[in-house]
């Protein structure tokens, strides 16, 4: 549409413009040009920031998720704070964030964290709490215990839902770390949309989409991996 | 584990030596919206080590509840429970249920069900031995690596019952396991059954509903009645074994029986 003349260059670059901002930006050398070579150390200042913005959520849903789906006053407790939270858009978390950690990493970090928490705790307590109870009847009489019994019987038996918690968590940590990024830090795959926004560089934001999507699909493909590799409820009821 | 009471009495069959269960002036009431619902009352009975006891009566009688009381997944609101003398306070691996529905890990394997609860008890070399020992005892030595989803329902019933006898129960509960399989798959684990308890000589206690089944099991029932549960009344069944439902015998003690009831 552009080559024929319908939509202004300016507007979208032509698929050839942008496959060569693509190439300019993912190899040639540092210098070549403003983007050139720049995308290794802006995919791993984002990849660190999504990583460790999704353990944060990793470490606090899954754990929450299990207690308030097993024992039903901490479900009463939690789970009514936590969907009301929920309800607030992520987006408003922001000028908040802002005040308590400044621009940078922190911020985008506790962006991606709060967001992917949320479906890895609905969907992990959703999971535990649906687990047929003759499952733990048939565990004590088998011997184990309360404690041994979440690892057991509950995280194997709530796997298909852990995972789906997992996946869209994981998802929205991508769509929050731009989010995060577009908030004036130097690095990242967001703070390169924004920049080449400010010089008009669209062949570029359109590239920074492309390598956001094609990241976000291969984390999903990694971590389907190691849980699989890990998990044999994960190989097996999936 | 059968083998000192043998030395000690030597001339009595060892189904009649001890009570191996022991329920004594058993209540259990529930809350419900108004009020309270009871659902046993006064329940008293005993059941010899080796007994193969059916509870029967009509859905609503409370059998499932007792049985739940003796597995201890709760406790009774009044009486006492005792197995071979100790009470009852929680669930534990000497009194085994096998479920009405299926209750396996569907994440585990046939072979991996079976070990789940054996595991913490013994050596992986012995423990490997003992998997292929019951697996091959219910049958089941060719689909060891499937996984429950993949089998029948007399299958998973073969798996839940082996899965506990590995670990050699004292009393082994048994609540409507064979309600929901076909006529055919039925008899075939009534007869498996009944091999398995000569060969182990555990004590049994059988919940049905079916007169039929309960006649061709049982050493003895104990026949429930409703509004509350309560034993109404308890029947030796002195046919020989092994009991085909074909034969007068039979025929006549079942007529006899249901006519009673």
């Amino acid at each position: 549409m552009t080559r024929s003349g319908w939509v202004q260059g300016y507007l979208l670059p032509d698929p050839i413009r942008v496959a060569e901002a693509g190439y300019d930006y993912l190899f040639a050398p540092v210098g070549n040009s403003p983007y050139a070579g720049r995308f290794l150390s802006d995919a791993l200042a984002s990849l660190l920031r999504v990583t460790l913005g999704f353990t944060l959520a990793v470490v606090s849903g899954i754990p929450l998720g299990i207690l308030s789906g097993r024992v039903s006053t901490c479900r009463h407790l939690v789970s009514a704070t936590i969907n009301g939270l929920r309800a607030v858009p992520g987006i408003s978390w922001l000028p908040l964030a802002l005040v308590w950690f400044g621009i940078g990493m922190h911020t985008t970090v506790f962006l991606v964290a709060l967001a992917a928490f949320f479906p890895i705790y609905i969907n992990t307590a959703a999971g535990a709490r649906q687990i047929n109870p003759l499952l733990y009847q048939a565990g004590e009489m088998l011997g184990v215990g309360r404690i041994r019994s979440i690892f057991a019987i509950l995280i194997p038996a709530a796997m298909p839902q852990i995972i789906s918690g997992l996946r869209l968590g994981l998802g929205i940590a991508w769509a929050y770390l731009v989010l995060g990024e577009l908030t004036g830090v130097p690095n990242g795959l967001g703070a390169v949309i924004m920049d080449a926004r400010m010089l008009g560089r669209i062949d570029i934001i359109i590239v920074g989409i492309i390598i956001i999507a094609v990241m976000g699909r291969l984390s999903d493909l990694l971590l389907n991996l190691i849980l699989r590799l890990f998990f044999k409820s994960a190989r097996r009821l999936t | 584990m059968t083998k000192p009471l043998k030395l000690i009495r030597p001339l009595q069959p060892v189904k009649a030596a001890r009570p191996a269960l022991t329920i004594r002036k058993v209540s259990k009431i529930f809350p419900v919206d108004d009020g309270y619902l009871n659902v046993l009352d006064n329940v008293s009975f005993d059941i010899s080590a080796g007994e193969l006891v059916c509870l029967l009566g009509p859905s609503g009688c409370g059998k499932t509840t007792l049985l739940k009381l003796i597995a201890g997944f709760m406790k009774p609101s009044a009486g006492i429970i005792h197995i071979d003398g100790k009470a009852v306070t929680c669930p534990g691996p000497d009194r085994c249920v096998v479920f009405q529905e299926d209750a396996l890990f569907p994440w585990l394997t046939v072979s991996e069900n079976i070990a789940f609860g054996a595991k913490k008890l013994m050596h992986k070399s012995r423990l490997v031995k003992e998997v292929h020992r019951y697996l091959e005892m219910v049958g089941l030595s060719a689909f060891k690596d499937y996984l429950p989803r993949e089998i029948s329902g007399g299958m998973k019933q073969r798996v839940a019952l082996a899965r506990v006898l590995i670990l050699q129960p004292q009393v082994l509960l048994m609540d409507e396991p064979f309600g929901a399989l076909d006529a055919q798959t039925r008899e075939d684990m009534q007869n498996l059954m009944l091999s398995l308890w000569e060969k182990l000589s555990h004590t049994i206690v059988f919940v049905t509903h079916d007169l039929v089944e309960a006649i061709t099991l049982a050493d003895r029932i104990l026949v429930m009645g409703t509004n509350p549960g309560h034993i109404r009344s308890e029947i030796q069944v002195t046919l020989s074994r092994p009991r085909k439902k074909e034969n007068n015998a039979f025929h006549n003690f079942f007529r006899d029986l249901r006519s009673r009831l």
